[in-house]
């Protein structure tokens, strides 16, 4: 017993004498610290098709455009490029200016490892990069069919053994040293929003061909930050300091109404990045990262599920224990929307609305919101979500179920109409989900809600890449998902529904309307305008009677952040917002006290 | 047969061994595994990317090629790159067997002796009051879910009283220690209640042999008895339990490394198999088979070594 209470003794005191033996680094000018849930898979922008991956790449390198940080709706504003494109008439092509003087961040790769000026052609070679059939860059599909002879150009150097990146691509030319052109195969109004995701930020020549397969792991872009020792490693924490080549990038001065009286505009004028050093840590698990937000070791974190009740116990103010430590709640809508698809390839659906209405209409949507987005949820009626043009404000879907009994009668009316009285005669319905615990709880909840109309269902769990296997394969009936804005447009949704884009295209429910699919057709070539507003809300209402899913829910993201943090803003597009928040670090050695 | 002679036969059993572990995981990726290519190239793959992608990845070639690329590659211990990481699998298994090591070893070696000394202590003592209230606590140890020690662990020692750190890693000597201290200690507790049951048994199996009266009846002290006799002749069971355990040490431990934040290879084992990452699946399968034969010959050489009359052939 002795030897245990000395072992005991000795790691105890080592605990105490290691804790304060972490590397000192840290002290000096502000760092910031931020959590993530997620293992980033590597630094290469073509490559960055997750939000964990893309964010990082966004933090070294950079884009001709990027969304104002301070306006909402979101609006996109030039970065890389001097001012917005010039766009011709026709639609088709894009020029655009960039800025001079900015230089790439230095590397071994560059001659006396001093970085050099960007250029036009950085991002001709950058874009040529994500067609290059060898690399199979994940972010193709953004360009696919776009570009003038890029298409040809990718898929004649699929067949050969080597890509000549110097061979011209007529839609993609660089026409003197900071000119930009894009010629684009038909109009395509988001390509803008393609030039604001990291897959098109600009790489270095150079340093691709210096670190062949390995460039991943050395990112050298124009960015706020640099990785610290220049080299990217697969461990829990990721460590940048400020670019010392940054080039003389100021904090807006100009914010949407609603962020002005926050004190998001103090910073105005000042040079970017605010703080010195950024340390992202890897923490997957809730627990870990909500402890380490509560000790102030990371900045902002978003609520935990299971921590919701006693952090904001009536569902909108924080509990005062935690305003007490002067923590802030920030709640904001994000753009997407989740849904149980219809497989609308099988003639029992396809064929068969008034089925889909009677399901759709026995589905309680209120309920669900309470019992698993702890009622702060938007409830949604069609596919496309508040906050961008095509949603149709105080639009009540008439198949929408609220679980009254007035509802119910109306499904089960329905249900007889489709042929099937009582659910009598309809096979049993399988439900596939991923296999977490709230998709399966969200599940069982809906094999409830149709046994009140007497349809079966069966519900089975899948691992991720087993529910996509099955989703392209048509081998479910019906699934619950979701899908997050890649851009905020409401083309972007309603794409889901497009016909030609059945699976493996992102329409996995394979729905099929003629009419739906002709005004798609028209609606996504035209410019932002009150005319296409109008046809797309007038597809989001299609979708909404015509019900080929289910709707579920908008979420809203819940964060908490630290008193000390400023300027952080929640945002749905999160690529290079480190380099706007900054750190009050008299109030944070304040503030950690009372932690 | 000599000694060397011996081990080199048997090291040379690690063929057959890759080419069967080879052809499970193949069969078993080509079979039940979901599409890589669906789940690399996210929502918005395309049927054209799709194909184009299992091209690049040479998914479309005969499957007869496809294994004999496989075997190739784990004779060289040429992995490649992971498909869904595009980082190099030598890489990652360097960066991720060295935290993982700094855990699993300590922790190891503090349960192992822990546990053999209170074995010995409650043999000793068999069927006293002190015996059976060790053996009810290691039950009780055993009965709990690991998750419970972690939750509870990191938030009181961690969280609450602030002796460790709560989550997180730091490479080089001496910046990990304070991360891995919890790990530590909650592993030996996760490992000590199966372990002084097990050890216990193989002691009290040597406690009623014969020799054991004999030495009693020379008059020998019960101290060396136990440590002399009992001990040595309980290392053969011993041995073959904790030895093959070792090359496993390196895969970590899955839960612990992702709620400490440990950049271990227990994450990146588990992060393949949902992403149908063949190459790291691969990988580590073969790695993992050829260990176990490796411990598995160390473990026979040391029963030469604790006990004489073992004779290899």
């Amino acid at each position: 017993m002795k030897k245990i209470s000395i072992l005991v003794a000795i790691f105890t005191v080592l605990g105490l004498m290691t804790t304060s033996c972490t590397k000192k680094e840290m002290t000096k000018g502000k760092t910031l610290s931020l959590a993530v849930s997620s293992q980033v898979k590597g630094m290469d922008p073509i490559y960055a098709n997750d939000r964990y991956s893309s964010n990082e790449v966004a933090r070294v390198y950079e884009g001709l455009l990027q969304y104002h940080y301070l306006k909402r709706p979101y609006t996109l504003v030039p970065n890389l490029a001097e001012s917005m494109p010039k766009v011709s008439d026709d639609g088709l092509t894009y020029t655009f200016k960039i800025k001079k003087g900015v230089v790439f961040q230095d590397d071994a790769a560059f001659p006396e490892g001093k970085g050099r000026e960007l250029t036009a052609e950085d991002f001709v070679y950058s874009i040529k990069r994500l067609a290059d059939p060898k690399l199979q860059g994940l972010g193709w599909w953004l360009l696919d069919n776009k570009i003038v002879g890029l298409n040809e150009w990718r898929k004649k150097y699929a067949e050969l053994d080597k890509v000549d990146y110097s061979e011209e691509v007529e839609g993609l030319k660089s026409l003197d040293r900071y000119t930009l052109q894009f010629k684009l195969a038909k109009p395509f109004p988001q390509f803008l929003y393609a030039l604001a995701m990291p897959f098109t930020f600009a790489v270095a020549k150079e340093v691709v061909d210096k670190y062949g397969k390995e460039f991943l792991n050395h990112p050298v872009g124009t960015g706020p930050f640099r990785i610290k020792d220049g080299v990217f490693k697969q461990t829990k924490k990721i460590v940048y300091e400020k670019s010392p080549s940054f080039r003389e990038k100021k904090y807006p001065c100009e914010a949407s109404e609603k962020f002005k009286n926050d004190g998001l505009l103090e910073d105005c004028g000042k040079t970017l990045p605010l703080v010195d050093r950024l340390v992202v840590n890897i923490i997957e698990e809730d627990q870990p990262r909500w402890l380490n937000f509560q000790k102030g070791k990371v900045e902002y974190v978003s609520v935990p599920k299971d921590n919701f009740d006693t952090v904001i116990p009536d569902a909108k103010n924080l509990s005062p224990e935690y305003k007490d430590k002067g923590i802030v709640l920030m709640v904001s809508p994000s753009l997407d929307v989740t849904y149980t698809a219809f497989n609308n390839d099988l003639d029992l659906f396809k064929k068969n609305t008034k089925l889909r209405q009677a399901m759709s209409l026995a589905y309680d949507i209120d309920k669900a919101n309470k019992l698993f987005y702890n009622n702060q949820a938007i409830p949604a009626q069609s596919v496309v979500p508040p906050g961008i043009a095509g949603h149709i404000e105080n639009y009540t879907n008439p198949y929408r179920g609220n679980g009254s009994a007035e509802q119910l009668e109306k499904a089960k009316k329905l249900l007889a109409e489709a042929g099937y009285p009582e659910g009598k005669g309809l096979p049993e319905i399988t439900y596939d989900c991923p296999s977490n615990t709230v998709s399966r709880q969200i599940g069982e909840y809906f094999k409830k809600q149709m046994a009140k109309i007497g349809i079966s269902i069966k519900v089975i769990q899948n691992p991720w890449p087993e529910l996509q296997k099955k989703i392209t394969t048509r081998n479910v009936m019906t699934y619950g998902i979701a899908w997050g804005a890649d851009y905020p447009d409401a083309e972007n949704f309603l794409q889901l529904l497009y016909g030609p884009n059945r699976a493996p295209g992102a329409n996995g429910s394979g729905y099929d309307n003629p009419e739906l699919n002709r005004l798609f057709k028209v609606a996504s070539v035209m410019q932002d305008s009150p005319e296409r507003t109008a046809l797309y809300e007038k597809m989001n209402r299609i979708a909404a009677e015509e019900v080929p899913w289910i709707y579920g829910v908008h979420r809203q993201n819940f964060t908490l952040r630290h008193s000390w943090l400023k300027n952080y803003i929640s945002s749905d597009f999160e690529a290079g917002i480190g380099q706007y928040l900054n750190i009050d670090k008299k109030k944070k050695k304040e503030m950690l006290k009372k932690l | 047969m000599s000694l060397s002679a011996y081990v080199i036969r048997r090291l040379f059993y690690v063929i057959p061994v890759i080419l069967g572990v080879c052809f499970l995981i193949f069969i078993i990726f080509n079979v039940v595994s979901p599409d890589p290519t669906i789940s690399m190239l996210g929502k918005h793959a395309t049927k054209a990317q799709v194909l184009e992608l299992r091209e690049a990845l040479g998914l479309n070639r005969p499957l007869y090629m496809q294994y004999v690329d496989t075997v190739k590659s784990a004779l060289t211990f040429d992995f490649g790159r992971s498909w869904s990481t595009k980082q190099e699998i030598s890489e990652m298994i360097k960066q991720g067997a060295i935290p993982s090591i700094t855990v699993t070893f300590p922790a190891f070696f503090l349960s192992f002796i822990i546990s053999v000394a209170l074995s010995l202590f409650v043999a000793f003592y068999r069927g006293g009051m002190l015996d059976k209230s060790i053996v009810f606590v290691c039950v009780a140890l055993m009965s709990i879910s690991s998750l419970v020690y972690i939750l509870v662990g990191q938030w009181f020692f961690a969280f609450k009283l602030g002796l460790f750190e709560i989550s997180g890693y730091e490479e080089g000597f001496p910046y990990f220690i304070p991360y891995v201290m919890l790990p530590i200690v909650i592993t030996v507790i996760l490992g000590v209640g199966p372990d002084v049951r097990f050890y216990r048994t193989v002691m009290l199996d040597e406690i009623y042999q014969d020799y054991v009266r004999t030495a009693r009846s020379k008059g020998l002290g019960e101290k060396t008895i136990m440590f002399k006799h009992v001990l040595k002749n309980a290392m053969v069971s011993i041995i073959t339990y904790v030895v093959l355990r070792i090359p496993f040490l390196i895969l970590g431990s899955l839960l612990i490394e992702s709620f400490f934040g440990i950049p271990g290879l227990g994450g990146i084992t588990l992060k393949a198999v949902n992403s149908s990452d063949f190459p790291v699946i691969k990988a580590m399968a073969v790695l993992s088979g050829i260990a176990t034969i490796i411990f598995n010959v160390i473990t026979d050489v040391l029963y030469v070594v604790v006990d004489p009359r073992v004779k290899l052939e």
